[in-house]
């Protein structure tokens, strides 16, 4: 749909259009077309009446440069298409400095990602701060580095000097901008995976951003078709042996690694090129080198790519008629973008059977599977579910679970749960409807709701399904989270161990504490109490909770968890001491959170933490 | 000459510092003086009164004159911190006492690859160097110093969207990074003076102080040079940059900001409307906390360049690392061929300068303690930690300096000298002697 479709409304005026096209930067100003000019894109985004910033219903630009101070100003963007600059169509490198158009691409790519969730998903996505509006500064600091920040609402992208004289603008790289929205919108909706857990989480949320760049990027045909021409085919086609996964990896991968500006690198960390070159072994997963977040995520883009061009090489393979030698590149480029819109969807679609803590990429795998499944029944067209699974095996990654008819995919609830005193209207939309039915089914022969730990019902919200005979059908998903605050004595008792320096450190720092309080009541000539009561004793949170899929009658279908009490939380937490995320205090635990900013830089100068080395 | 019958070490009370004269006695003929940094960035008081480094410096440079009787047979700056080499400043912050330790004439004058000055001034031009090569990386160095002095000017006047917080570490960690333009100029007069020399050393390399050191082995265990590091990757191809990559890029520490943060609101901009006033103001804090975080992360990597001298005395072994962490030492006992024989050698230390004022990322635990086999209820190992407490880091963040558990360690398993006990009162020595028999 373009600016010019119009849909008759009731009262004979045409109605507003639903959409809008504009142009942006089709990966970053380093990509150029033979005559010099900047390859460009048009894209369709959500279509509104823009105040100046611009501002709009979800976003608002603020042109601010917090290391000039300067604001560069409200800026007023083209209504239409046709009234933009010809500067900007054309794709002149003059656009590099003209701060109108960083409004315009950062403000474009932000809508078009938050477009492809809520499209993928059939709803609203709100943000994770509970406001509606993302801030964004495309200019906002000096630095070789871009961020998403829910405690400043926003995103924030830097400018640096390049190696020769021109600046650098993080804000016109295409993955960039679709990196940090993607940040943001997975923490809209997984809002405790920035909380230290496994390093499968930590890495997920930079993995899972790169993965939606790099298939926003290759969902653009202009980009592919660039791609494939300056690649060893001739002329309009390409032969069999160049469409193999192998050489499309060569073309397309590669040769988009290749354009890109290397000096993003500072930001981005090279993630094309590596995950490129990142071969399917099972022995990455426990390499010492992947064990940091910003690495680790790596085998998750390389995972995701790498089925990304078998399932492009398959569907060229299948869609060939009898006897033919050659292939179109309209065609394979169509295609290939075809499959990277598809496999962003898939993606974003599968965070809704993503577990609400603690991700490990299996859980990830089996969340993707299933909701694909759910979704996109037919899998015959890109075989992504199959491609998916194999590729992530390649890379030692099973799915977290399985079943019969479906492999990877999560296995239904059979257990029989009581709706007697719940309202399937309410549970639809209701966090305490469902926080009830997670209550009257607490007990262990059903959802085993762990007693001892506090239930908070995180969001409910609807999702769809296309059923078996092709009708599109609304389903609930309700996110639930469980922490409890347990002393070293009480965790042993749950089967749960805690690292044993750890223990001696919370022992020391209370028993310090308790030394200087009857300390202070001594000189007060205060009583002393013989013996401290045993729950005053440090505590230390773990945490579970679980999402919950409702199908379209409110029967429970999906019910996929963590337990509070689990198994993998004694070597979770013997994990976060040993890379210092967890930390004793006299009160019990405190658990250190890495910035998203900080993150980002260690990938951009490959920092390595060597926890084993420290005191 | 034959060998040296004993090593006195003189660790002198720098405050936040090191200095150490490294005596080697010998039967016959007059003693070899080897100075090993001179620098301070905080000192103590003296009672209820402060003291001043332009008043402590000079006392401190006669006292290592009046000791080596007016000649040094050389001088090592570890690494360009403030902390290491404010002393060899010839103005007037430092009360002259870099003309002081000039005038004792030192023949070598040994310093870090990085410190090399040909190599900074062609890599102000070499700006299409690539990622890895040293030119580029000691150009970023300087770019570092330029950042750090503009950081530290800034926190001196916040702006207001500068928490508190974050200016002082600000100004501590721009305060040491700074350039010292006095402290490197006379480093590099010193090494051009007729007779004398400089030497750039990474591992492996000469140190230069085997001829004026009779009977002494002096080793260079770090730092690595770019070429060693790029060795140790696993993943060449796909993993071109690591540890040296932040400073050693073009697009690293050059295309980090120096413009100030929020000094000039809305600098000849338009005036910010009022719906954008709230992010305005957030970005303005970030923007201070972003600076913080590249000056730390500099910071490390400026460590990192440190010089490590093992010197081998007949049977005994002495350990001086500067400020090396972890990715300096990690080449010498870890990934360079010969790290094996390194940490044989490395077992047997009788004395070790504790790297980095006690911090807890200088002293690898694993690869470097643990393996020291003369620690212990015996105490057989001597220890020197030139610190002082209280001046950086916090106790609930395990950053605080010197770390305790690394303190406690030292204190029950080796014989520990810590010039925080020494006194600055007048009439006293300004250090402690520690003699190692050889």
């Amino acid at each position: 749909m373009s600016e010019t479709t119009r849909r008759p409304s009731g009262d004979g005026v045409a109605a507003l259009p639903a959409t809008r096209r504009m142009s942006i930067i089709a990966q970053d100003p380093s990509i150029r077309r033979k005559d010099g000019t900047i390859l460009m894109a048009q894209i369709d985004i959500p279509a509104e009446d823009l105040i100046p910033g611009p501002m709009g219903y979800r976003v608002q630009v603020v042109d601010y440069d917090a290391s000039t101070g300067r604001y560069n100003g409200a800026h007023a963007l083209p209504a239409l298409l046709d009234e933009e600059p010809k500067a900007w169509a054309a794709g002149s490198p003059k656009i590099v400095g003209d701060f109108r158009f960083h409004a315009q691409n950062t403000y474009a790519l932000v809508m078009k990602t938050l477009a492809r969730f809520e499209l993928a998903l059939g709803r609203r996505v709100g943000w994770s701060f509970h406001v509606h509006q993302l801030k964004v500064a495309p200019n906002g600091l000096q630095d070789a580095n871009a961020f998403y920040s829910r405690a400043d609402e926003g995103l924030v992208f830097g400018y640096f000097p390049g190696r020769g004289t021109e600046t650098v603008y993080t804000c016109l790289s295409h993955d960039i901008v679709v990196h940090e929205t993607t940040h943001a919108l997975l923490d809209a909706l997984r809002e405790r995976y920035l909380d230290p857990s496994d390093p499968d989480q930590a890495a997920f949320h930079e993995g899972y951003a790169d993965v939606i760049a790099l298939l926003s990027v290759f969902s653009q045909v202009e980009l592919v078709l660039e791609l494939l021409r300056r690649g060893p085919g001739s002329g309009d086609t390409l032969t069999d042996a160049q469409v193999r996964a192998e050489a499309l990896r060569k073309t397309a991968l590669f040769g988009l690694a290749e354009q890109m500006g290397t000096e993003m690198d500072a930001v981005r960390g090279d993630a094309l090129r590596r995950s490129a070159e990142l071969r399917p072994g099972k022995a990455w997963l426990d390499d010492p080198e992947f064990q940091e977040p910003h690495r680790r995520g790596e085998i998750l883009v390389a995972a995701v790519m790498n089925g990304f061009l078998e399932a492009w090489t398959g569907r060229l393979e299948l869609a060939k008629v009898p006897g033919q030698k050659r292939h179109s590149l309209i065609r394979v480029a169509e295609e290939g973008a075809d499959i990277a819109a598809a496999l962003a969807t898939l993606w974003i679609r599968a965070i809704d059977y993503m577990p609400p803590v603690h991700l490990k990429f299996g859980d990830a795998l089996s969340a993707a599977v299933t909701a694909d499944l759910e979704a996109r029944p037919d899998d015959r067209r890109f075989a992504l579910r199959r491609h998916m699974l194999a590729s992530f095996a390649a890379y030692g990654i099973e799915p977290a679970s399985t079943r019969a008819d479906a492999p990877g995919a999560w296995a239904h609830e059979r257990e029989r749960m009581r709706y007697d005193r719940v309202r399937f209207e309410s549970m639809r939309t209701d966090k305490d409807e469902v926080f009830r039915f997670l209550w009257d089914n607490r007990d262990e022969k059903r959802l085993n709701l762990r007693m001892g730990a506090y239930t908070e019902v995180l969001s409910v919200r609807p999702c769809v399904r296309v059923g078996v005979d092709g009708f599109t059908l609304h389903e609930t998903v309700a996110e639930y989270y469980q922490v409890a605050r347990l002393t070293p004595a009480e965790l042993k008792h749950k089967g749960i161990s805690l690292p044993p320096e750890y223990v001696a450190e919370l022992e020391r720092l209370r028993d310090e504490k308790r030394g200087k309080r009857e300390e202070s009541l001594r000189a007060a000539g205060e009583e002393i109490e013989a013996q401290p009561a045993p729950d005053t004793d440090p505590v230390t949170p773990v945490y579970g909770g679980g999402v919950l899929i409702f199908d379209e009658y409110g029967k429970l279908k999906y019910h996929v968890h963590n337990d509070v009490f689990g198994g993998r939380q004694s070597a979770r937490l013997a994990h976060l001491w040993r890379v210092g995320q967890l930390r004793a205090e006299a009160e019990g635990a405190r658990f250190s959170t890495e910035r998203l900013s900080a993150l980002h830089r260690s990938r951009a100068i490959g920092a390595r933490r060597v926890p084993a080395e420290r005191w | 000459m034959a060998k040296p019958t004993s090593v006195e070490v003189r660790a002198y009370q720098v405050g936040f510092g090191d200095c150490f004269l490294v005596s080697f006695v010998y039967a016959r003929g007059a003693p070899r003086h080897v100075l090993i940094d001179f620098g301070t960035t905080a000192l103590p008081r003296r009672g209820a009164k402060s003291v001043k480094p332009s008043a402590h410096l000079p006392r401190i440079a006669e006292h290592i004159k009046g000791v080596c009787k007016g000649r040094l047979t050389a001088v090592v700056a570890t690494h360009r911190h403030a902390d290491h080499i404010s002393g060899f400043a010839t103005d007037g912050a430092s009360g002259g006492a870099g003309k002081i330790i000039a005038a004792c004439r030192p023949k070598v004058v040994l310093q870090p690859w990085t410190e090399d000055p040909d190599a900074a001034r062609d890599a102000r031009t070499a700006t299409r160097d690539t990622s890895r090569s040293p030119k580029s990386f000691v150009a970023s160095l300087e770019a570092m110093h330029r950042l750090a002095e503009h950081s530290w000017r800034m926190a001196l006047r916040p702006p207001p969207s500068m928490s508190v917080a974050t200016a002082k570490q600000l100004r501590f960690l721009g305060e040491d990074n700074i350039r010292n333009a006095s402290a490197v100029g006379n480093l590099i007069a010193m090494g051009k003076r007729r007779g004398a020399r400089s030497v750039w050393a990474h591992h492996g390399s000469p140190s230069g102080l085997e001829r004026l050191l009779p009977g002494v082995k002096v080793r260079v265990l770090g730092p690595p040079t770019l070429e060693q590091t790029e060795k140790i990757r696993k993943m060449r191809s796909s993993h071109p940059d690591e540890f040296w990559q932040l400073l050693g890029s073009a697009r690293g520490v050059r295309g980090m900001r120096v413009a100030p943060v929020g000094a000039q609101r809305d600098n000849a901009g338009k005036p910010v409307p009022a719906e954008a006033r709230w992010f305005r103001d957030r970005i303005a804090s970030l923007s201070a906390e972003q600076l913080l975080e590249i000056v730390r992360i500099l910071d490390d990597q400026m460590n990192n360049t440190s010089l490590i001298l093992l010197f081998e005395v007949g049977a005994k072994k002495l350990l001086f690392p500067g400020d090396a962490q972890i990715e300096n030492w990690s080449w010498a006992l870890q990934d360079a061929p010969d790290a094996a024989q390194t940490r044989a050698l490395l077992r047997e230390v009788d004395f070790y300068k504790v790297g980095h004022h006690g911090s807890r990322n200088a002293t690898p635990k694993t690869l470097l303690w643990e393996n020291f086999a003369k620690r212990g209820a015996a105490r057989r190992l001597q220890t020197v930690l030139s610190t002082m407490k209280g001046k950086h880091g916090t106790a609930a963040k395990k950053t605080e300096v010197p770390r305790r558990t690394l303190l406690e360690a030292l204190e029950a398993q080796t014989e520990l000298h810590d010039t925080g006990n020494i006194s600055l009162a007048a009439g006293r020595e300004p250090c402690e002697v520690i003699t190692v028999k050889t």
